[in-house]
């Protein structure tokens, strides 16, 4: 059995007065990246920092690998990209960089090469020798998480990656995070739940500072009721809601957002679905956009039955 | 591999260290001291070892230091010296309060300390900073004490022999000197949220912290110890002496240092970066 590397216990954090976590405990193992999601205010940034170790929590026990957050035995093997975090505005990136290689144990030669290796894979090369005074907003984005990158760490507990970042750099990070997810767990605070439902399988829910059931996102759904999402181009929305209610197998349709249907069906009833929502759209000429499986992340979490 | 404490503390200090002597912010700190420095050396130093030297030959009962109330200020070997030692014991506690009021705080606000403890501990950011400032002062005061034996020395070759047991003390003693101010800003950085306000709330503390401990020891003389604690509090005393016997009170900023630092290192352990 694997040990959990992330433990907490009945964690709880009080901000002048205001309880910004209340009770959270959870484990985490090592795996594949972990959403932590929530509204604003629900305390993700909160539980980041007290895991990081740059906040002590009122109470409860944090235990990142079996030693307490902050402490040095976790040096390399845990690292961050804090929420609002700058750089130094008087070193350049690679100066900065590769001091924080060196102080994570590699030598002078290795740190530099670390920095390189890091800003590469960011596209920051061009700005290695710059400092971050005159970067844009996205690079210097980048730049954070490039940080984060640096050496093998086990565990990288991002807040916030894509806020900011363009669609190219986006993807980006997210190809990235993918790579390394092999070797890493990623834990990734986002509101972009479009992002999370494609990096992870497993979610946490926060709200207000409260650990909601620990969310399983699973496409294979054992259950006997299955989702589909469908999102349609402009299309008429209480008659695709009839005609697909009128398919066999078929126990729901509702129309959560303008051209997006949730339709909920009898998995042993009917065991090609798509096949006959298809029909039905060529029949009625109507054009999709998409065809999913399984619910939304942003429909299982915060528009659950 | 896992850097060991001091590996990482001798990394924090060779990166504040860049930071004050090859960055464009920190070289220009340094010209303005050097040109302070300079004028310091030029007019008012050097005018009053010409005085203290003119006294000295004239050996009349009147003296002008006498007159001005530093009746002390004829006990070092050399004149330069002399002034040197009255000018540095104001000259460089103020100093080390503008100097080391940022040791922590911006990189705190900016959030830059959180890459940093990532990868180190409050312990080894705290003291490894602690331990450059301190450093840069040691090279101001050894430069401004060199400086000033160099300029006795154009006055009179003769004295280089002799004047350097005193060159080491005053340097020695300065270092002391400078201690306790530069843990005072270390705990003080440690809590607030710029230099601006360490540097404010250093004045206020230790202005209001020698008003209720003197105001407290006039009442209840048996709390007069509690004046230890105040830093600088030897420096009236100190002026009075010369040579190595100024170290008969170096257990004060020794001592207030250690409390200091104790009280800096719990801040910094306790507080949200």
């Amino acid at each position: 059995m694997k040990s959990p590397i992330i433990q907490c216990q009945q964690l709880r954090h009080i901000y002048s007065g205001k309880v910004a976590l209340n009770d959270v405990s959870f484990e985490v193992e090592a795996g594949e990246p972990i959403g932590l999601v929530g509204p604003n205010g629900a305390g993700k940034t909160t539980l980041l920092n007290i895991l990081s170790g740059f906040l002590r929590p009122t109470s409860g026990t944090v235990r990142l690998f079996g030693h307490a957050p902050g402490a040095v035995q976790l040096n390399g093997k845990v690292s961050a990209l804090p929420q609002d975090a700058r750089l130094d505005p008087i070193f350049t990136l690679t100066e900065q960089l590769a001091y924080y290689a060196r102080l994570q144990g590699f030598t002078t030669q290795q740190a530099i090469l670390e920095a390189s290796r890091v800003l590469e894979a960011f596209a920051l090369t061009e700005a290695a020798h710059e400092k971050p005074g005159v970067l844009s907003h996205g690079m210097a984005k980048r730049a954070a998480i490039a940080q984060a990158m640096i050496g093998t760490p086990a565990l990288i507990l991002l807040d916030e990656p894509t806020a900011g970042l363009d669609p190219v750099n986006v993807r980006t990070v997210r190809s990235i995070i993918a790579e390394q997810s092999s070797a890493t767990t990623f834990i990734i605070s986002s509101h972009d739940l479009a992002e999370l439902d494609r990096l992870c399988r497993h979610i946490l829910l926060l709200e207000n500072g409260t650990l909601q059931t620990e969310k399983i996102q699973d496409n294979e759904q054992p259950s006997a009721t299955r989702f589909i999402t469908l999102q349609m181009e402009s299309c008429p929305a209480l008659e695709v809601i009839a005609k697909l209610k009128a398919l066999e197998g078929v126990l729901q349709v509702t129309n959560p957002q303008k051209n997006e249907f949730v339709v909920a069906y009898k998995a042993d009833l009917q065991s090609n679905i798509d096949l006959q929502l298809m029909q039905c759209i060529q029949a009625n000429h109507w054009q999709y956009r998409q065809l999913n499986h399984g619910k939304t992340l942003e429909e299982k979490l915060f528009f659950r039955d | 591999m896992q850097p060991s404490f001091f590996n990482q503390l001798l990394l924090i200090c060779q990166f504040e260290i860049k930071r004050n002597f090859a960055t464009r912010k920190g070289l220009l700190s340094l010209l303005a001291y050097g040109i302070i420095w300079y004028f310091i050396l030029l007019y008012p130093l050097q005018f009053a070892a010409g005085l203290l030297t003119q006294e000295h030959g004239l050996n009349q009962n009147f003296s002008f230091f006498n007159f001005i109330g530093l009746s002390s200020i004829q006990r070092w070997s050399i004149p330069e010296f002399d002034v040197f030692w009255h000018f540095a014991l104001m000259i460089f506690p103020m100093l080390s309060i503008t100097l080391a009021a940022d040791q922590t705080c911006s990189d705190r606000e900016r959030g830059t300390l959180r890459f940093i403890v990532m990868r180190s501990s409050r312990d080894r950011v705290f003291f490894g900073r602690f331990i450059s400032v301190m450093f840069i002062q040691i090279l101001l005061i050894v430069a401004a004490a060199f400086s000033t034996w160099m300029l006795a020395l154009y006055h009179d070759a003769s004295l280089v022999a002799s004047a350097l047991p005193d060159l080491l003390a005053l340097i020695v003693n300065l270092i002391l000197i400078v201690l306790p101010f530069t843990a005072m800003m270390a705990a003080l950085s440690a809590q607030v949220k710029s230099a601006r306000q360490a540097t404010i709330w250093a004045i206020l503390v230790w202005t209001f912290m020698a008003g209720i401990i003197s105001g407290l020891a006039h009442y209840l003389p048996e709390l007069n110890f509690l004046k230890f604690l105040i830093p600088g509090y030897q420096l009236s005393d100190l002026a009075q002496l010369s040579g190595w016997r100024t170290l008969q009170l170096a257990f004060i900023p020794l001592l207030q240092s250690f409390i200091l630092l104790a009280c800096g290192r719990w801040i910094m352990s306790r507080q949200a970066l």
